[in-house]
């Protein structure tokens, strides 16, 4: 499969996007843009068993795969978690599952200036949902 | 407002700090208040002047030690009211209090009894009476909230006579609203159940006298009324404390022991296993002297104004579901709909507003209020009004920003 210009732009935009945010309250207002550009599930994928255990707010998330490349989609109840699971596809998508593993996925999402979603990890369970990412 | 927080604010150097850029206001006092200079200046005289094991070492530093920890324990005794320190069981906070009753009392009970809580309950005051309900085959009963947030007028058929225990909250950490405690402990001792009040929401407010209450045991956190984390105290009668089995044993609640037997030591030592968390009494001790010190009165009237400020600030704004009542209270409890309590409260974080967003400890009560959490903002003495105003004005400002129009 080919990819656009846009799709394969767009890693470099979202993280640019976090980055260039200065304080919390930008990168609030970024991921609520973010979250916007993900697809929702439907109420049948939203099931028990694509549930990531751990998040406050409920997190779906299905892998699926395709000539050994991975594709992710997730969805959420909570608007930010939206938009942080698109930050965090954004990092996965397309790579084969090899790749994602040899990934150091916390010092991504701290270079996306997304570490404070990190150390909150009781109560949004974004390190869950890294994990469940890289397994086999 | 006769009274004015700025009288003991200074007391609180943490809140003097910005958050995020923006000044720190801190409204999550029902998880855990700030504590004032003479708690941390007493941690620190504590290890400076006086550390050493308690009831053990004969010599100059473990009696003064000794001779402090025990003093603490009289402090706690008069600020609740109750007959004497021999009362006074140091715990961790409320959750082992309530742990040390449950597996103390499991002797006692027998399959169908009942042990009755309310439907306001914190897991802590939950979880230990549903376990203990599962090892023993009693039943756990609650005594419900109606679905408009009242209690039913007669609800004394909740209390039977196989009623062993009842514990209820003084005031529900997850939405504010009191427990008819009174009337409540009335029935319960007319069925000769045993009694516990979890007051761990109430103390930071209320002035308590458990010889008033009378209640069997009350249990409360230090680290919610000023003290500091990990102590908290268990108060019991004294007959209720003497039928409890030590859940813990070890040394310092012993008398003698040999091979074959453990002669226990008398109350309050009996279910106090191990080195106590020494300078968290002395802290806490500290803690009830500045309360006592405060026009109380005053405070908690400040703190109920507050809360009834927002109330009616948001109730005019509308679009939100207020769960907490809308007087007589100290926080303020909401969630509004389509938008998830999780993003207001990142909204208000990144603005340096600490609030909680969540259940609060409390699935089946949020079951029943239908949400899967709420947004709570709790007051304590130190909060001004222009705090509550900012919390009012950046909530809006959220949901502005959340909502899909
Ligand atoms: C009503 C109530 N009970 C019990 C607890 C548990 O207290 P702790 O965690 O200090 O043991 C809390 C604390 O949130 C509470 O609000």
């Amino acid at each position: 499969m080919t990819k656009t210009a846009l799709e394969q732009a767009q890693p470099f935009t979202i993280k640019a996007q976090l980055q260039a945010c200065s304080s919390k309250e930008e990168t609030f207002k970024t991921l609520v843009t973010l979250s916007k550009s993900l697809p929702r599930l439907s109420e049948e994928e939203k099931i028990e068993d694509n549930k990531i255990k751990g998040c406050e707010s409920a997190v779906w998330l299905i892998i699926e795969e395709s000539n050994g490349l991975r594709h992710f989609r997730a969805d959420s109840d909570a608007k930010l978690m939206r938009g942080v699971l698109v930050a965090i596809v954004s990092l996965v998508e397309e790579k084969t599952r090899i790749d994602i593993q040899q990934m150091d996925l916390k010092a991504e999402l701290q270079e996306l200036n997304l570490s404070s979603y990190l150390t909150s990890s009781r109560t949004n369970g974004i390190l869950a949902i890294l994990s469940q990412l890289q397994q086999p | 407002m006769p009274f004015d927080p700025s009288s003991l604010r200074h007391l609180f150097p943490i809140l003097s700090q910005p958050a995020h850029g923006h000044p720190l206001t801190y409204l999550d006092n029902a998880a855990t208040t700030q504590k004032p200079l003479l708690v941390l200046d007493s941690i620190q005289d504590y290890y400076q002047t006086c550390n050493a094991n308690v009831h053990r070492g004969a010599h100059f530093l473990s009696d003064r030690a000794t001779n402090r920890f025990e003093q603490a324990r009289e402090n706690i005794a008069r600020f609740i009211n109750a007959p004497g320190q021999s009362h006074i069981i140091w715990t961790k906070g409320t959750t082992e209090a309530i742990n040390m009753v449950a597996l103390g009392l499991e002797h006692l009970l027998k399959k169908d009894d009942e042990i009755l809580i309310t439907s306001l309950e914190h897991h802590a005051n939950l979880v230990p009476w549903q376990q203990l309900a599962f090892r023993t085959g009693a039943r756990l009963r609650v005594l419900p909230l109606t679905s408009s947030g009242e209690w039913e007028t007669e609800f004394s058929h909740y209390f039977t006579d196989r009623t062993r225990i009842f514990s209820a909250t003084q005031i529900s950490n997850a939405i504010g609203t009191s427990t008819p405690l009174q009337t409540m402990l009335d029935h319960a001792k007319q069925q000769s159940a045993f009694t516990l009040v979890d007051g761990a929401q109430a103390v930071a407010h209320y002035p308590i006298d458990v010889q008033a209450l009378d209640c069997d045991f009350y249990v409360f956190s230090g680290h919610k009324m000023y003290g500091p984390t990990g102590i908290g105290v268990l108060y019991g009668k004294n007959h209720a404390l003497e039928v409890l089995i030590p859940y813990q044993t070890g040394g310092e609640m012993v008398r003698h022991v040999s091979y074959q037997a453990t002669e226990f030591n008398i109350l309050p030592y009996r279910l106090e296993a191990g080195t106590p968390h020494i300078e968290g009494a002395l802290g806490l001790a500290v803690a009830c002297d500045f309360l006592l010190s405060q026009d109380r009165p005053a405070l908690f009237a400040w703190e109920q104004h507050l809360a009834n400020h927002v109330y009616q600030r948001l109730s005019k704004a509308g679009g939100m579901e207020i769960y907490s009542p809308e007087k007589h209270t100290t926080l303020v409890s909401l969630s509004v709909p389509n938008i998830h309590a999780l993003d207001l409260n990142a909204y208000l974080d990144s603005k340096g507003i600490a609030v909680r967003a969540g259940s609060h400890c409390a699935h089946p009560l949020m079951a029943q209020l239908g949400v899967s959490g709420t947004l709570r903002a709790s007051f304590a003495c130190y909060n001004t009004l222009e705090e509550a105003d900012r919390f009012c004005d950046v909530l809006i400002e959220a949901i502005d920003l959340l909502s899909d129009e």
